[in-house]
């Protein structure tokens, strides 16, 4: 009995794979993060370049840069420089149309 | 008239004369005076009223210039004109208005938006500051996590590689090779596979660290203070574990597991109860299917193992009926019994909520051990033959009052389709434009509802007859 105890409890044989947890018979357990801010920042970099709102635009620098840092390593980086670049665009756009500094609404 | 030459070269005695001589010259030549007075010279150092006398006398076409001199010289005398030469008569109508120096000097501001400083776009430097500032703590945060998980790793391996024969897969590898490190899913979730044990399946632990490389959560958790948790799931084979279903944790931990687990709302409708009879701290409570299952599972050394590390302990859940938490059901749509799996389910508290070190990694090894020690626990223990009944009764319960739920719902759903049935082919014999083929139609309809009635009528009349 104490061999028993002493014995290795390794199994060569007993050995299953990694099956990474299906995220779609689960959606509660994701983190819905990434996709709202994706989502927001796309909102706010259109509604900064068709209403010229440089403030618009600073948001969506800062919500693509949110859902950068929350995103999944599944998921696509395209997507993620495309959110990107798009408020960026918004930003310099909204500086091309119109140079003066933005006022702050105090 | 002389020459006007010989004359300048020979003295200057009589200069004044020659001058007027020059002037005589033009004066002679010229017909039109208005002319005149705009070429008239610029005047001299020390003009004399004679030559001016001298010249009105000679000729009419002088008294223009003259008089423009004369005039010249009033205004010289009476105003310090910037204008040199204006005719007064020129400008009828314009008042002479110019800059008065008695008046201090205004300076109007340029307005900001037309300066082309830098100070005046202080809102975009503190957007930009914000931004490098969000940046800075992206990098922090991910070294920071990362270093975490790496001593948790670094301190746990030796007891994982001795009791797993496969520690750590991604699951992408062809052949099961030990990866040796942790699976990075997430810049704050890490994930290790470990497998190839006595007693269990595989064991997946998850560390999930606070999102520490996200601005806006570590803003958020300087309100609401929160920590990192390690997830430890241990999946069993069907005869590593008996049927019960337990769980053991903070009362907080505990309840919502309670509301949320299926299989802990299904087989534990009890409240929770204290651990006190054990001698587990008054934090801690449990649920249980029966007494006879937490009886068994709390030996001393596990009841030594939760006292002493139940500050990190946030649950523990056993259950063989293990199949997530509760999903909300789609209207209309018979549901299938859940598939469950016999899992042993730990979540476990790293201390310093939040602001903890590599070094605290080191103190979660003993609940790693009660990990292992809870595996080899669960195999050996069997309940007993009244045990045994009772779980088994509740099973049967379960299974029971699901399959009355989904029948329900099912009968819903056939009745649903006749009513749509009946409804198209009512519409079918509606559209139908010979009245000739309607008719006949709804006469099949009709024969077919007789006989559908006398059926039931049928079996009606045979239940009575079986029942008497």
């Amino acid at each position: 009995m104490s061999s028993n105890n002493m014995a290795d409890p390794r199994r060569q044989n007993k050995i299953f794979r990694y099956k990474p947890p299906n995220t779609e018979t689960n959606p509660t357990l994701e983190d819905p993060t990434p996709d709202y801010m994706n989502l927001l920042g796309m909102i706010f970099s259109m509604c900064g370049l068709m209403l010229k709102l440089k403030w618009c635009a600073w948001i969506a620098v800062y919500c693509s840069f949110i859902s950068f840092a929350n995103s999944r390593s599944s998921e696509d980086t395209k997507q993620m420089m495309s959110s990107f670049m798009l408020s960026i665009s918004a930003v310099v756009m909204s500086y091309l149309q119109n140079p003066q500094p933005m006022s702050p609404p105090w | 008239m002389k020459g006007r030459y010989n004359d300048e070269f020979d003295d200057g005695e009589d200069l004044a004369e020659f001058d007027d001589n020059d002037f005589a010259e033009f004066e002679d030549v010229s017909e039109d005076p208005g002319t005149e007075s705009e070429t008239a010279p610029p005047p001299r150092a020390a003009p004399s009223e004679n030559p001016v006398d001298e010249e009105e006398e000679d000729d009419e076409a002088t008294v223009e210039t003259e008089d423009g001199q004369d005039e010249f010289y009033d205004v010289d005398a009476q105003d310090q004109d910037m204008y040199p030469k204006y005719d007064n008569e020129e400008f009828e109508g314009y008042e002479k208005s110019g800059p008065s120096f008695k008046d201090p000097l205004i300076l109007k501001e340029v307005p900001v938006h037309l300066q082309n400083s830098w100070e005046s776009y202080y809102m975009e430097i503190l957007m930009v500051t914000g931004l490098l500032a969000y940046i800075m703590n992206y990098i922090i945060g991910k070294n920071k996590n990362s270093r975490l998980a790496h001593a948790w790793f670094n301190s746990h391996k030796e007891l994982l590689e001795s009791n797993f024969a496969l520690v750590g897969d991604d699951g992408t590898s062809k052949e099961a090779t030990s990866t040796g490190k942790l699976n990075q899913e997430n810049e704050h979730i890490y994930n290790l596979w470990c497998s190839g044990r006595v007693c269990c399946e595989g064991m997946l632990i998850q560390l999930k660290f606070l999102k520490r490389q996200d601005l806006l959560n570590v803003l958020a958790r300087m309100m609401r203070p929160a920590c990192d948790q390690v997830q430890i799931k241990v999946t069993l084979n069907e005869d590593d574990m008996d049927t019960f279903v337990f769980a053991l944790g903070t009362r907080k931990a505990v309840a919502r597991l309670q509301k949320e687990m299926q299989d802990l709302s299904e087989f534990c409708g009890d409240k929770p109860k204290s651990g006190a009879k054990y001698g587990l701290p008054e934090i801690l409570a449990i649920l249980s299917e029966m007494g006879e299952v937490t009886d068994g599972l709390m030996d001393s050394k596990m009841v030594h193992y939760v006292t002493n590390h139940a500050d990190k302990i946030e649950s523990i859940h056993f259950s063989d009926q293990f199949s997530g938490p509760k999903v909300m059901q789609e209207e209309g749509q018979p549901l299938k019994l859940p598939e469950t799996k016999k899992t042993l389910l730990f979540t476990f508290n790293v201390p310093g909520m939040g602001n903890t070190s590599p070094k605290d990694m080191d103190s979660l090894l003993p609940l790693m051990n009660m990990v292992i020690y809870s595996i080899d626990k669960v195999k050996k223990l069997r309940l007993n033959r009244e045990g045994k009944l009772k779980a088994d009764k509740n099973r049967a319960r379960v299974e029971e009052n699901f399959l009355k739920q989904t029948h329900a719902q099912r009968q819903e759903a056939a009745q649903t389709r006749r009513e749509e049935k009946k409804r198209a082919e009512k519409e079918r014999i509606m559209n139908e434009e010979d009245p000739e083929r309607q008719r006949r139609l709804e006469e099949a309809a009709q024969r077919r509802e007789q006989k559908k009635m006398e059926k039931k009528q049928m079996k009606m009349k045979q239940i009575k007859v079986k029942a008497m």
